[in-house]
């Protein structure tokens, strides 16, 4: 398990990271939110080592993260890097030689990487003649090649297109399956349909943590009540419930104290029902209701 | 599935091979460093070959004769004339007549002919419109000679006896004043050639740092490796392509000379050519690390002008004074750092350095070298990871605080 405990990080008279606590746990895809600035990409540098915290620390399983654990965690940085003149294979099998490969090993897994996103053509390209998509693939292969033990991801899915991010989480699902993922991301749509957990960052601080689910359920249950035509205005009158919306025979609702199946229960009492429905709510909503 | 990587306390280290192994390979295969590379050894070549052409050429002069004595006597000739100009060699060409060797003179076929005077009487030189002094010299005294010693037999005369006391001997107090020309010209291509390889090679580890930044690759790197260990790579590469390249071009006038029959030059500065391969090595590590620095300062290819200025002054001080300070200051700077390895191979190839000149610049390099390697680490490891503006002296010298880096 990867853990920031009490990270902070200034810039000058500029507080960037501000006491920012959280896990990211093994196996589980952790994801990073925030709007621009909220201080992500400081945090993931201080993560790997590439930048030292003003305070705070990191830890690794339990204890104090060494030089030597962070070598084997897998790193792709914000603005991407690598030599934009050399091969693919030659550039990956590079990074895979200082993680410790033999030769003939570092080639092999180069290839195989590159084979998964359909690159094996092009091994002896230069990076710089590939569009930008096919860059963002070899990035994504330099930060798996030595199979790191943990993965920090800055922003590895924007300017993708949809097939290219499914393909890059089938090959996260199949080289980082049991280890800790955190990946930062503007798509909330995409950190909601990949994310295991969350961790939303506003203004240097940590202002919401856990699991998805955990997240949901701590903000109001919400449900969508559909009768059979009749007007759904009475369903004002009831109580412990806010009602926030009627278009026509639709009501949406919050329970205020009210539980969910006297709810039902009562609804039904009253005539022909169609639907009485948990509305999931959108992690949009969670991250505006946070960051608000 | 592919061999897993290597864990634990080992992992980290001997990396500095596998940087310095790709540093090697990119630029073996870079066409600059190739052209470089080639025109470096065809000018030295090119050098070698003009020495051969202009200083070692003979001068053959040739002789029309029509008898067996004036033969004898052109050859004679030959030798006197060798004692004076090195490259001057006659030749005598037989002809049936004199006519026929008139003939000759006046068709240019030789530069001049030998023949019995028209009195009858001693010898005569038979030229165009003159006869040059080498000849006119050299053959008076091997005529004279041969007549004088045949005359002394026919009179019984004891030659020896009656030239007894008649030798004048040559005594040199300077006999490398000969090869004056060779040496001054070894020694400009020491200073010139060290000063083309230590800024060339210099100026690519420090493209190839700030490449990396500019590339953002270090942060890569820098998660992958020890920091040390990308300075200890880089040092290690270009040192290695440096120093082959020094090596190959050493054996490359080695070999010239050789080639061109110049053993007596390369006796001369044969000596001076294998310690400009030692001072090479001490004078570039020495200053590698600098200019991994100087990459490390820039942000970006533009920057990198300023951030190696200095370093470009460093090597042009000790140039312009190789060429053109006097032989004091000369002795004194050429055992300081770097300036030594411009200055000593010189100095070697112009003449003799006593011992101790050698060792106090061999000790004190190498303690600079300890200096600079462990300081460059120091700002390396300070400034490999800012990005932004160029950084000052100042600011990089500055441990990194968290609250400016």
């Amino acid at each position: 398990m990867l853990q920031a405990q009490s990270l902070s990080r200034t810039f000058g008279t500029l507080t960037a990271v501000d006491d920012v606590s959280f896990h990211v746990r093994p196996g589980r895809m952790t994801g990073f939110v925030g709007a621009n600035g909220a201080g992500k990409t400081t945090t993931m540098r201080m993560l790997m080592g590439v930048l030292a915290p003003s305070s705070g620390s990191v830890t690794w399983n339990g204890s104090p993260v060494g030089a030597e654990d962070r070598r084997d965690f897998g790193y792709m940085p914000e603005e991407r890097g690598l030599y934009p003149r050399m091969k693919l294979a030659e550039q990956l099998s590079y990074f895979a030689r200082l993680h410790g490969f033999s030769r003939k090993g570092a080639l092999s897994r180069a290839d195989e990487l590159l084979g998964f996103f359909g690159l094996e053509e092009r091994r002896d390209d230069l990076l710089d003649n590939l569009s930008l998509g096919n860059q963002q693939r070899v990035q994504i292969a330099a930060a798996l090649i030595h199979r790191p033990t943990a993965l920090v991801l800055d922003e590895p899915f924007s300017g993708l297109d949809p097939l290219a991010v499914d393909a890059m989480v089938d090959l996260l699902q199949r080289e980082a399956a049991d280890v800790p993922v955190l990946f930062s991301s503007h798509q909330l749509e995409l950190v909601e349909r990949l994310c295991d957990d969350l961790v939303i960052l506003s203004g240097g601080r940590v202002v919401a943590a856990g699991s998805v689910d955990e997240l949901r359920s701590e903000s109001e249950e919400r449900y969508r009540v559909v009768l059979n035509g009749q007007d759904a205005a009475w369903l004002r009158d009831l109580r412990d419930v806010r009602v926030d919306d009627v278009d026509g025979s639709t009501a949406l609702l919050t329970l205020d104290g009210l539980e969910a199946a006297d709810l039902t229960r009562t609804v039904v009492e009253r005539g022909p029902v169609l639907e009485v429905a948990r509305v999931r709510q959108p992690l949009s909503e969670i991250f505006r209701e946070v960051t608000r | 599935m592919s061999t897993p990587p290597t864990t634990g306390p080992a992992a980290g280290r001997g990396m500095w091979r596998v940087v310095a192994e790709r540093e090697v390979s990119t630029q073996v295969r870079s066409k600059a460093f190739l052209i470089q590379s080639g025109l470096l050894l065809v000018g030295l070549i090119g050098m070698v070959v003009l020495y051969t052409f202009l200083g070692d050429r003979e001068q053959t002069s040739t002789v029309g004769v029509v008898d067996e004595i004036s033969a004898t006597a052109v050859d004679e000739a030959s030798a006197i004339a060798r004692s004076t100009d090195d490259n001057a060699v006659l030749e005598a060409t037989r002809y049936d007549d004199v006519a026929a060797a008139e003939d000759a003179v006046l068709a240019g076929d030789v530069d001049a002919a030998l023949l019995p005077a028209a009195s009858g009487e001693g010898y005569e030189l038979v030229g165009e419109d003159g006869v040059s002094p080498t000849i006119t010299q050299s053959v008076t005294a091997a005529v004279s000679q041969l007549v004088t010693t045949a005359n002394a037999a026919e009179q019984d005369v004891d030659l020896a006896a009656l030239v007894s006391g008649a030798d004048v001997g040559q005594r040199l107090l300077d006999p490398d004043a000969d090869d004056a020309n060779l040496r001054q010209a070894a020694s400009f291509i020491f200073v010139l050639l060290f000063y083309v390889t230590a800024l060339t090679f210099g100026l690519t580890i420090a493209g190839s740092v700030t490449q990396e930044k500019e590339s953002r690759v270090v942060e890569i790197l820098a998660a992958s490796v020890p920091i040390r260990a990308l300075l200890w790579g880089k040092i290690a590469g270009a040192s290695v392509l440096a120093i082959g390249q020094t090596v190959v071009l050493a054996l490359a006038g080695v070999i010239g000379l050789v080639a061109t029959g110049n053993l007596d030059a390369l006796g001369v500065i044969g000596p001076a050519i294998g310690w400009y391969v030692v001072f090479f090595v001490l004078g570039f590590v020495t200053l590698a690390s600098l200019w991994s620095v100087a990459g490390a300062l820039a942000s970006r290819q533009q920057d990198l002008g300023g951030a190696t200025a200095p370093l470009q002054i460093l090597l042009f001080a000790p140039y312009l004074i190789a060429v053109t300070a006097g032989e004091g200051v000369r002795t004194v700077v050429s055992m300081l750092p770097v300036v030594s390895t411009m200055l000593m191979p010189a100095r070697l190839a112009e003449g003799d350095v006593p011992a101790w000149q050698l060792a106090v610049a061999i000790v004190v390099t190498l303690l600079a070298a300890v200096l600079f390697v462990r300081l460059g680490a120091r700002v390396y490891e300070n400034n490999l990871l800012r990005t932004g503006n160029r950084i000052s002296f100042r600011e990089a010298w500055a441990r990194r605080s968290p609250a400016d880096a």
